[in-house]
C-alpha cells in the first residue's frame, strides 16, 4: 500500500476528531452563552430528589460490609431487627420489641407484623436465622461477622467450620426470634444494629452471583440502579414497615469531582468543606456559611506510646512528652480549629464521656521535672514516631509537635512514614516505639474504645498497655446492667488510662458540612446510622 | 512482514509470564496482607487465616501462580478483596474503556496542537514565533494538572457557565473536553518539542537542500520531505505513550470525577488487592506489546527503508 495515503487517513483521522471535539465545544458555548447560567448535571434540580456525591461502596452485601461507606447505603437498603435514632439510642425496627432472660443471655425478639420485603415477601424470623447463618459461614468470607455475631452460641463453631447451623439462634414461630449469647454483655443489643445482623432474603442471594446489584432488601430505600464506578440511585420503598421515606430518589455520584465547585454550581445539594474552603465557610460574611453544618465525629487521633519498649516502658517518659505538647495551639494554629482538643480518650458524644475529664494538659515544668526524674534521665533512647502515609512531605501537625518536644524538653524526635499497609502489619507486631494513628467507634458504647484499646488481653491494644486495676474494672463493667454504674465504671477506668499516659489523646474530628437551603431535616449523624427518610425537599 | 508479526506474537506469552510471576511473587512477599487492609485496625488472625485458607493463599507459591495462571487462560480474574463479592474483570473493563476514551482524546489533542507548532517552531527558527513557542511549552509543561484542572474549573464552569464541573459521557459527550484539554496540553508541549528538535534535524539533512535545489515549492518541501521524516522519532513516543495512558490518569480522573481504571489502579495497589493489581498489569503489558508492534509497523510505512524479516 502507498505510505502516503496511510499518513493522509491518519491525519484525516485525527482532523475529524479534534474538530468533532471543537464543535462540541462550539455547541456548549452557544448553548451556555446565552443564558450563562451554567450547565447543570441533569440529576439535580428535581423536587423529591437528593443529589449528592458518595463514595464508591467495596459491597452491599451487609455481611460483607465492613466500612462506613459500604454501611453508609446499606442500612437504607436493608434493615434488622434494632437500629440506632439520631441519639444513638437504640430503638426498636423490624422487632417491635424484646424480652431479655434475667441471666441477660438470652433475648427474645417479637418482629413486627406485616414487615414486608421490598418484593412484597413477608419477612419472617427464619430469614433472620438464614442471613445471620450465612454471614458465618466460611465460604461467604466475612470479616465481621465474628466481631458482631460472634457472642451468640454457635457462630464461632460454624466460622471455624465445625457447625452447620448456630445452636443459639432459635426460631420459635413466624415472628419470634430467640438468640442465646455466651455471656451476659450489655453491648449485644449494640451489636445487632450492625448491617451483618440484618435480615435478608434467601432467594435474592442465590438466584444470582452478583445479587447486590438488584437486592431485594427492607429498608426505607430500594436500589434503583448502581452502576460501578459512576452512581448509585435509590428510589423510596413504598411497602416499607415504618412511615416512608419523603424523599422520592437519592442520587449518589461515585466518581469523585470537585466537590465544592459542583455544589456552587447546584450540581450536588450537599459536600463536604476541606481545609481549603473552610475559611469561607467559616466566614458569617459569606453565603457558604449559613448552609454550613458542623458534626462532632466519634473518633480519636493520638499518639500511641509502646509501653513494652524503652523509653516509654517508663510512665514518666510518657507524661513528660504528654506534659510537653501544647495541643490547643497546634489545632489552633495549624488546624484552624477543625478538630476539638481530645482530653480523655472517649469522643463527645459517646455515652461515658465525661466532660469533666481534664486529662495531663500543658505544662512544661512539669514535663521537665519528669523527665529529669525518669530513669531514662541521661541516656533517653533515640525516640521514632511512625506515622501512615506515603508522602514525602510531613504533615504540619506532626512537625509541630516535634518541635515542642525540641522547644520544651529540647529531645530530637524523628518520624517515620510507613505505607498504610505495611504500616497495619508492623503495628500489630508491635514493632513501632511509638505511633500516630486513630480509631473510630463502630458502635456507641465505651466497651468499643476502652476494652478494644486497652484491655490486656485484646488484640487490638498495640500500646501493649496492662494496668490490672484498669483491666478489673473493664471486665465489671463488661457485665454490669445498670447503665449509669457501668459509665462510671469505665470513666474510673478512663481517668487511669490518661494519667497513665499510655497514649497522647491529641483531638477528636468533626465534619463540615455545606448543605442547600432546600434540603430539610437532613441530619448529620456521628456514625452511620440510616438518615435518608426523614430528609425531604422544599422551595428548591 | 508476517512472519515477523506473528514471530512477535509469539513472544507474547514468554513476556506476560514473566511479568506476571515477577508481580505475583513481588505481592506474595512484600509486606502487607489485603484482609488485614480490609480490618484496617481491627486484629483478628482467625479471621485473617479462615480468609487466607479459603482464598488458597496459604499455599505455597508455585500452586498458586499454576492455579492462577489456569484461571486466567479460561477468563477467570478472580475475585476482588476490597470490592467483596465482585469480579475483577467486572471492575475493569467498563472502566478500562473509559480511560481508552479519555487518553484517545487526550492524544488527539496533543497531536493536534504539537505537531504543526514544533514544525512552524523549527521552520522559524530563531524568530519570535519560535521563542514564543518554546517558552509556551515549557509554561505549559510545567503546569501540574492540579494546578491546570481547578483553573479550567473556575474560568469555564464558575466564571462562564460554559461546561458541567465534571462527570463522563464518553468521548463525544462535552464533559470530556476539560479533561481532555488538562491531560492533552502537556503532551502538547512534549510533543511539540520533540517535533521541532526533530524537524530542525531534517532539515540540516542533504535531500532537503536538494529538494529545495530542484525547485520543489516550500509547501511541498515541508510536508512530503521534511514533515514525513521528521514524524518517525516522534511517532515512537506517542505510541509508547498511547500504551501508558491505558493506566490513566489518576489525578485527572479523580479531579473531574470520571470512572476510569486510574483510581482503580492506585487504590488496589495501597489495599494489596492481589487480583486486581495482576490483572491490571495483564492488561498494560498486553497494551505496551501491542503499542511496540503498531510502531514497528508503523515504521515501515513511514520511512520504505525499514524492512523486517
Amino acid at each position: 500500500m502507498d505510505s502516503r495515503r496511510i499518513i493522509v487517513g491518519v491525519v484525516l483521522l485525527l482532523f475529524v476528531l479534534v474538530l468533532g471535539l471543537g464543535v462540541a465545544l462550539a455547541a456548549v458555548l452557544f448553548r451556555g452563552g446565552v443564558g450563562g447560567t451554567g450547565v447543570s448535571a441533569p440529576a439535580a434540580g428535581k423536587a423529591g430528589t437528593l443529589t449528592t456525591l458518595g463514595a464508591d461502596p467495596p459491597t452491599l452485601d451487609p455481611a460483607l460490609a465492613g466500612d462506613v461507606d459500604s454501611a453508609s447505603y446499606i442500612v437504607e437498603i436493608f434493615s434488622g431487627l434494632v437500629t440506632l435514632n439520631k441519639k444513638l439510642q437504640i430503638e426498636p425496627d423490624i422487632a417491635e420489641r424484646w424480652q431479655v432472660s434475667p441471666d441477660g443471655k438470652v433475648y427474645t425478639f417479637y418482629l413486627r407484623p406485616g414487615v414486608k420485603f421490598q418484593d412484597g415477601k413477608p419477612v419472617t424470623a427464619r430469614d433472620f436465622k438464614w442471613a445471620m447463618e450465612r454471614a458465618a459461614d466460611p465460604r461467604t468470607e466475612s470479616i465481621l461477622a465474628d466481631t458482631y455475631l460472634g457472642d451468640i452460641i454457635g457462630i464461632r463453631d460454624m466460622l471455624q467450620g465445625r457447625a452447620k447451623e448456630a445452636s443459639g439462634i432459635k426460631v420459635i414461630d413466624d415472628t419470634t426470634l430467640q438468640l442465646t449469647i455466651d455471656a451476659p454483655k450489655a453491648y449485644f443489643l449494640a451489636k445487632m444494629t450492625y448491617p451483618t445482623a440484618f435480615v435478608l432474603d434467601k432467594d435474592n442471594v442465590q438466584a444470582r452471583r452478583n445479587w447486590t446489584d438488584r437486592p431485594n432488601g427492607t429498608g426505607p430505600f430500594r436500589l434503583k440502579e448502581w452502576k460501578k464506578g459512576e452512581k448509585i440511585t435509590l428510589e423510596r420503598n413504598s411497602l416499607y414497615y415504618r412511615e416512608v421515606a419523603k424523599l422520592e430518589r437519592v442520587n449518589f455520584l461515585l466518581a469523585g469531582g470537585s466537590s465544592m465547585t459542583m455544589y456552587e454550581n447546584n450540581e450536588i445539594d450537599i459536600a463536604g468543606v476541606g481545609l481549603a474552603d473552610i475559611d469561607r465557610a467559616m466566614d458569617p460574611s459569606n453565603a457558604l456559611n449559613k448552609e454550613l453544618t458542623v458534626t462532632p465525629e466519634l473518633n480519636v487521633g493520638y499518639i500511641g506510646f509502646n509501653v513494652k519498649m524503652p523509653p516509654f516502658d517508663d510512665v514518666k517518659v510518657r507524661q513528660a512528652l504528654t506534659y510537653a505538647v501544647d495541643k490547643e495551639k497546634v489545632i489552633s494554629v495549624v488546624l484552624r480549629n477543625l478538630v476539638e482538643p481530645a482530653r480523655g480518650i472517649l469522643p463527645p458524644g459517646m455515652p461515658g464521656y465525661d466532660s469533666s475529664l481534664k486529662g495531663l494538659g500543658f505544662d512544661v515544668a512539669k514535663a521537665k521535672a519528669l523527665l529529669a526524674d525518669s530513669k531514662y534521665k541521661d541516656n533517653l533512647p533515640i525516640i521514632t514516631i511512625s506515622i501512615p502515609g506515603t508522602g514525602a512531605t510531613l504533615p504540619p501537625t506532626s512537625e509541630a509537635i516535634i518541635e515542642m518536644w525540641k522547644t520544651n524538653l529540647g529531645l530530637k524526635v524523628e518520624i517515620q512514614q510507613v505505607e498504610w499497609a505495611t504500616y497495619l502489619d508492623d503495628l500489630k507486631k508491635h514493632r513501632f516505639q511509638a505511633f500516630e494513628v486513630g480509631w473510630v467507634a463502630d458502635y456507641p458504647d465505651p466497651q468499643n474504645f476502652l476494652d478494644i484499646l486497652f484491655h490486656c488481653n485484646s488484640l487490638e491494644n498495640n500500646s501493649q498497655y496492662c494496668n490490672s486495676q484498669v483491666d478489673g474494672l473493664l471486665n465489671q463493667a463488661g457485665v454490669e446492667i445498670d447503665p449509669e454504674k457501668r459509665i462510671a465504671l469505665y470513666r474510673q477506668a478512663e481517668k487511669i488510662i490518661v494519667d497513665d499516659a499510655a497514649w497522647i489523646p491529641l483531638w477528636h474530628g468533626k465534619s463540615y458540612l455545606v448543605i442547600k437551603p432546600w434540603v430539610k431535616d437532613y441530619f448529620v449523624p456521628p456514625m452511620v446510622i440510616p438518615i435518608l427518610k426523614d430528609v425531604h425537599i422544599e422551595g428548591r | 512482514m508476517v512472519p515477523y508479526i506473528l514471530r512477535r506474537l509469539l513472544w507474547a506469552p514468554v513476556i506476560l509470564a514473566a511479568v506476571t510471576l515477577f508481580t505475583f511473587t513481588l505481592g506474595l512477599y512484600g509486606p502487607g496482607d489485603p484482609v488485614q487492609v480490609i480490618m484496617g485496625l481491627h486484629v483478628n488472625p482467625e479471621v485473617i487465616d479462615r480468609i487466607r485458607s479459603e482464598r488458597g493463599l496459604d499455599r505455597p507459591l508455585h500452586e498458586q501462580y499454576i492455579s492462577y495462571v489456569a484461571k486466567a487462560i479460561r477468563g477467570d480474574l478472580g475475585e476482588s478483596y476490597t470490592y467483596r463479592g465482585q469480579r475483577v474483570s467486572d471492575l475493569i473493563f467498563g472502566r478500562i474503556g473509559v480511560s481508552a476514551q479519555l487518553g484517545l482524546a487526550a492524544t488527539a489533542m496533543a497531536l493536534a496542537i504539537g505537531l504543526p507548532l514544533g514544525l512552524i517552531a523549527a521552520v522559524k527558527q530563531g524568530s519570535w514565533l519560535d521563542t514564543a513557542v518554546v517558552s509556551a511549552t515549557l509554561f505549559f509543561y510545567s503546569l501540574p494538572i492540579f494546578v491546570t484542572a481547578p483553573v479550567l474549573q473556575i474560568l469555564l464552569v464558575l466564571q462562564l457557565g460554559l461546561l458541567p464541573t465534571g462527570g463522563w459521557g464518553g468521548l463525544f459527550d462535552v464533559r470530556i473536553i476539560m479533561p481532555a484539554i488538562v491531560m492533552g496540553v502537556p503532551s502538547a508541549a512534549v510533543l511539540t518539542r520533540l517535533m521541532r528538535a526533530s524537524t530542525l534535524d531534517v532539515l540540516g539533512q542533504d535531500y532537503v537542500r536538494t529538494a529545495r535545489s530542484k525547485g520543489l515549492f516550500e509547501r511541498i518541501v515541508l510536508t512530503r520531505h521534511v514533515g514525513r521524516n521528521a514524524l518517525l522519532p516522534v511517532f515512537t513516543v506517542v505510541g509508547l505513550s498511547l500504551a501508558g495512558l491505558v493506566e490513566g490518569a489518576f489525578i485527572t480522573e479523580t479531579l473531574f470525577g470520571i470512572p476510569g481504571i486510574g483510581r482503580l489502579a492506585v487504590d488496589s495497589l495501597f489495599a494489596r488487592d492481589y487480583p486486581v493489581v495482576m490483572a491490571l498489569t495483564l492488561i498494560v503489558a498486553v497494551a505496551f506489546i501491542l503499542a511496540n508492534l503498531f510502531v514497528d509497523i508503523g515504521y515501515t510505512y513511514l520511512d520504505p527503508r525499514i524492512r523486517y524479516q
